[in-house]
Order: C-alpha cells, then structure tokens, then sequence
C-alpha cells in the first residue's frame, strides 16, 4: 500500500479500461440497431468478442507496459536503498521473499481487474448478457499474463543491479514476443508453433473463450521459472559463478518441462457461441473418422487464405482430431508470387489411402471435403446449436463518469489515506 | 581490557579471506577473531577494504578464499547482524516501522526497543519518512537497527559517520552500555582517535592486509619493537608507526 508505483498504476488503469469499454459498448450498440441502424447484424454478436475482449485489453496494455515497471521497483528497491543488505540476514530463504513480494504484486494486479470487472457490473446494468464461463476464461487468461509479467520483471530486477536496466530487459523481452509473431507470420513452420505461448497469444486464445492446457502448463512453467531465477539472483552474497550454474541447471530443467508440456492436447472452449468449435454434431462425427487425415496447404505464410483456414477451420480441427497432420507448402512468403504455380491455393485431404482437393477454406467447405474423404455422411444441423447473439442496443450510460472521474478519485482519495496512515 | 582466548569464549574468527574485484585485490588473507563481550575496532584509511571485509564477513558478499566461522551451532544467521553505512532502507517508511520491523521480521529485542529510542533521541523522528532524514538521522536509525536485533554480535560499518562530536560520544557510551549487558561489537571506524576511545580489541587494515591485531598495549609494544620509541602513546601515533 506504500508503492507510489502501484498506487498510479491503479490510477491510470480506469481511464484505460474506460476508453476500451465504452468504445467496445457503443461499437456493439450500434451494430445492435442503436441509432436505427439494421438490427439484423446483432444477431449473431457475443459479448466475448464485442465487450470482454476488447474492455479487458487494457489490462494487457497495462501488464505490458505499467505493471513491470511495479514489480521492478518492489524488488529492485530493496537493493537499491540498501534494505537487501538487512532482509537477506534473516533466516528466511531468498525464493521465499520473492514469492512474498510476487504474492503481493498478484494481490495489487486482482485490486486493478476490478476496474474491468467493473465495467461487467455496468454491462449488466444495461440489460447486458454475461456468460460466466467466457468471462471467467477472460480473467484468467489476464492473470496468467500478469503471472508472466511479474516473473519476468521479478527476474529482471534480481538479476541486474540497477532498475532503469530492469525495465529495458523487460520492454525488450516484451517486444521480442511481438518481433517473433511477425517473423512467424512471415516465415510460419516452428516459429508459428513457438508463437503460440508468447503473452500476446496465450491472452489472444483466452479472449476467444480458449483453454489451452499446454498453453496453461507452459506458462505456468515460465512463471515458476522467473520466480526461481529472481531468488536466484537476488544472494548477493553468493558466487557470480554459482549463480550462472544454478541458472544454467534451471535452464535445463524448464526446457524439458516446456517440451513435455507441449504434448498436453486437452482444450475447452468456454465461449458461448462455440466460435473455438465446430457444432457438436460435426464433433462427434469427426471423432468417429479414425485413421491419421492429412492436410497439405500450399499457402504462404502471410497469404490471408492460410490464416483464415487456420483460425476458422484447421484449429478446430486440432482440438477434435489430435493426430491431424498439417503441412503447409510454399516457396514464398507472401504467396504473390506464386500464382502462377497451378498448384497454389491447393488444399489437399488424405485420409486412408483416399485423397481429395478443395481450395476453398471456409469450415463448411473443409467440413464437407473431409466427409467426403472419409466417406461419412455429414450430420444434421442442430437447430439448438445455432447461437442467436446478444443484441444490445443501450449506449454506455455513465461509464465515462465512473472510468474518468469516479474511479480516479476514489483511488487517488485512497492513496492519499493509506499513505497517510503508514505514515 | 580483555585477556587472552582462554578468558573469554572466541564468538567468529575469519582466516584467510581474500576478495578480488577483477584485478584489483581488496582485502588480501585476512584472519582476525573476535571475542564474546568484546568491542573489536576494524581500523583503516579509506580504501583499505573495511566495508568488502565486513560484508564477506556477514555474507552479504561472496569471497573468493579463505573461511568465517562462529561458534554458535547455527552458524552467521543467528550469530552476527550486519549494519551497513550510507543506506537509506525502506526510504518510503516512518522511523517507527521500520524499528517495528526489525523487532517483528528480525525478532529483534523488544525489551529494550524504549531504551534504545530514548538513549538515540529517536522520538521526534519516528513519524518521519527514512527517506526525508538527514545522514546523521540516518545513521542513528541503523545503530536503533543493529541494537535492537537478536544477534549476539553486532558488526557496524562507521558507527559515527555522519555525527558531531556530542552525538559520537553520546553513541560511544551507548555502545558501551549494550556490551556491558552481554553483546559482542564489531564496529569498522576510519576516524583513528574515534577507535582509539572505544575498542578493546583492534585490527588494524591497510591496503587490505591486516597489519596488526591486538589490545592498545600489545599494539604500542609492537609499534615500539618496529620504529623504537613512539612520540606519544595516542592510537595515531601507534596507527601510523604500524603502516
């Protein structure tokens, strides 16, 4: 309660909630027919991807960008104001104040979500549907992006011995993850892989209501692993040399961890309108196709056909059929230069010595090629599936009053007493 | 004036300790030991590696050779507490918790926590943030600090810096006073005539060697068998003939 730090990161994380939230709100109301527009568009509108996801971004911008800089200067202080020099005294292990100091920062990042979930209590004041489900996996994944930040920061501060260089190593990790999901838009193949557990896309998949549990794992691993580092490095009183062994030994061990862990296949989806999912009737037939299927995609990397193939269609496919095999063939990165090739734009199907092509990359057509493939009849729609949406056509009443004045205040009128108390 | 190891219990002892910072040595076979309800002065100009000795001794810094032992079966942590000179702990606290935490954190000594604010004249300080204290402040709160821990031996980097005369001698009597109830001082002073008055016991460093150790008397003798017969007895004489 003594962090200046933190006291302005909460300040500020209200008008940045505010600005997405009420953006997010009046977006969503005018496709729901606010203002006379067609109402028809709102139909097939969830507030995961038209309010959560978008209102909880701030809290990404945030983790990014003002919570590292909280956690530096709770663990790098103690070093440089010298209180490392008395608490390392104590009896108590290093790993064990550092995970004092990160239970704190967690604690202080669950005070600063109140400011979204805030904007949930609003939602609802408006008539707004929330599914508990999507919202919870929404909360989550941003805990678990705080987790990384924090540990990253938390290893950054032990590891160095002045604050400023902290920050730089932990805004230059931050921009390493954003550099490497362009180099795995141009380039695909293992970086694409690779992308997957950096913090933009670990939040990315829970905003779409995606659990993941090698995500999970891994990035579990990554938190313990920072924590780990950050006691590490913080016995000053222990050998430069020893500590790079231990890192070293550490190294080893989180490798193998991660490797492992990306064997983990389980997933749900707890989004309301299944957008991670086929219907549960194309599922269950899936299921019941047995034999390895395979699918060879000549697309490159950034052409938009193999990304819309991969979010809407083969990620489906993966989480239905785990030994789906996925190659995608190009000689370019950009495709543009390859249409000449007769054979650009194929998506072959093979499955059981059958074999099939199709280049189009909608789901319902790589839905109807892989039936056709297997041979199964493709299943009947379930009316009960069919996800009607949430129009709402209410603009976001008050919320700039409480995101910009209200929420301010109070933190500020709180700051000021708590200060003053421990004073 | 404290007689030889078999009179009093040997608390810590230091052998061989050397510490490199790339090519510079800083302190080089360092051996000294230090005796229960003792006040054993580290002495030296700056430079001479009192500071790095202190803090290899207290483990708050790796050496590179040599070994510190005590004598309680629970080795440093219970034995000796460390207080640094120049630090500003906790900058954003009152005086009054960061004393509160010591005795809560460190389970330091409550029983005397009154005494020791009074005898430091701490009371008008205690709602004062550390950052917004003056150095002489400062290091009356870091002496509140080291008296009030557990530990039996206490080992203190420049325990007047930062102090007027008044003040200095007010905490030599302090020090004497808290060694008279059974603790053990090991106090780093770079003032000679500071050391002079206090210590029983001395080390004496230069260029991070240690040159002498001994009482005010053994260390006169040995000044004496090196240069002859000394000026006056005063301990910079005696300093000065040794290094």
């Amino acid at each position: 309660m003594s962090s200046r730090a933190w006291w302005l990161f909460l300040l500020l994380m209200g008008p940045l909630v505010g600005v997405s939230f009420i953006s997010a709100v009046q977006t969503y109301a005018e496709a729901s027919g606010l203002g006379g527009t067609a109402a028809g568009v709102g139909e097939a509108f969830s507030p995961l991807v038209g309010v959560w996801a978008p209102t909880f971004s701030a809290c990404e911008i945030g983790a990014a960008f003002l919570l590292p800089f909280v956690a530096i200067r709770l663990v790098a202080g103690d070093r440089q104001s010298g209180a490392l020099k008395l608490e390392m005294q104590h009896r108590m292990s290093a790993f064990a104040r550092i995970a004092a100091k990160v239970l704190v920062l967690f604690l202080g990042w669950l005070i600063a979500l109140a400011a979204p979930l805030a904007g949930v209590l609003l939602w609802r004041s408006y008539g707004g549907s929330v599914y508990v489900p999507e919202l919870t996996t929404v909360v989550f994944g941003h805990i678990l992006n705080a987790g990384l930040t924090i540990a990253l920061a938390c290893a950054a501060a032990s590891i160095v011995e002045h604050p400023s260089t902290a920050a730089i190593i932990t805004l230059a990790v931050t921009v390493g993850t954003w550099i490497l999901s362009f180099v795995a838009a141009v380039h695909g193949g293992v970086w694409e892989s690779a992308v997957a557990y950096t913090p933009t896309a670990v939040v990315a998949q829970f905003q779409h209501g995606l659990v993941r549990l090698d995500v999970v794992l891994i990035a579990s691993a990554l938190i313990v692993t920072g924590l780990l580092l950050g006691g590490i490095w913080i016995r000053i009183g222990i050998s430069v040399r020893r500590r790079i062994y231990e890192s070293l030994a550490l190294g080893f061990v989180v490798v193998a961890a991660v490797f492992g862990c990306t064997f983990a296949n389980a997933s749900w989806d707890t989004s309301e309108n299944r957008m991670n999912s086929f219907s549960r009737a194309d599922e269950q037939a899936l299921r019941e196709i047995h034999g390895p299927l395979q699918i060879e995609a000549h697309l490159a990397p950034e052409d938009p056909r193999r990304t819309d193939l991969e979010r809407r269609a083969i990620s489906k496919l993966r989480r239905v059929m785990p030994k789906l095999q996925v190659q995608y063939v190009s000689v370019t990165s950009i495709g543009l230069f390859e249409q000449s090739n007769p054979h650009y734009g194929e998506i072959w199907y093979r499955l059981n010595g059958h074999s099939s092509m199709n280049r189009a990359t909608t789901p319902e057509a790589v839905l109807e090629t892989i039936y056709s493939v297997a041979g199964v009849t493709p299943p009947a729609e379930d009316p009960a599936d069919e996800f009607r949406g949430h129009p709402l056509a209410v603009p976001p009443k008050h919320a700039a009053a409480f995101f910009y004045v209200i929420w301010p205040a109070l933190v500020a009128a709180s700051g000021l007493y708590f200060q003053r108390r421990s004073a | 004036m404290i007689g030889n190891d078999t009179e009093c219990a040997v608390l810590a002892s230091a052998m061989g300790l050397s510490k490199r910072y790339g090519r510079i040595t800083a302190i080089r076979d360092v051996s000294f030991t230090i005796r229960s309800g003792e006040i054993v002065g580290l002495i030296g100009p700056n430079g001479a590696g009192k500071t790095t000795l202190f803090e290899c001794f207290a483990g708050v810094q790796p050496f590179d050779s040599g070994t510190v032992s005590f004598s309680e079966a629970s080795g440093r942590v219970s034995t000796v507490f460390y207080v640094p000179d120049g630090i500003a702990p906790w900058p954003q606290q009152s005086v009054k918790w960061v004393l509160q935490y010591t005795l809560g954190f460190f389970g330091g000594r409550t029983e005397i926590y009154d005494d020791v604010v009074r005898d430091l004249r701490l009371e008008p300080l205690l709602q004062t943030r550390i950052g917004a204290l003056s150095k002489g402040q400062r290091k009356r709160v870091l002496l509140a600090i080291g008296l009030l821990s557990p530990q039996v031996l206490v080992a203190i980097d420049e325990p007047f810096e930062g102090l007027d005369l008044r003040q200095s001698r007010e905490v030599e009597q302090i020090l004497r006073k808290h060694v008279a109830t059974g603790r053990t001082l090991f106090l780093s002073i770079h003032q000679i005539a500071d050391a002079g008055r206090i210590c029983d016991r001395f080390v004496l460093l230069s260029d991070g060697s240690v040159v002498a150790e001994g009482t005010l008397e053994e260390l006169t003798a040995l000044a004496a068998s090196r240069v002859g017969k000394l000026a006056n007895r005063d301990f910079e004489e005696i300093f000065l003939a040794l290094t």
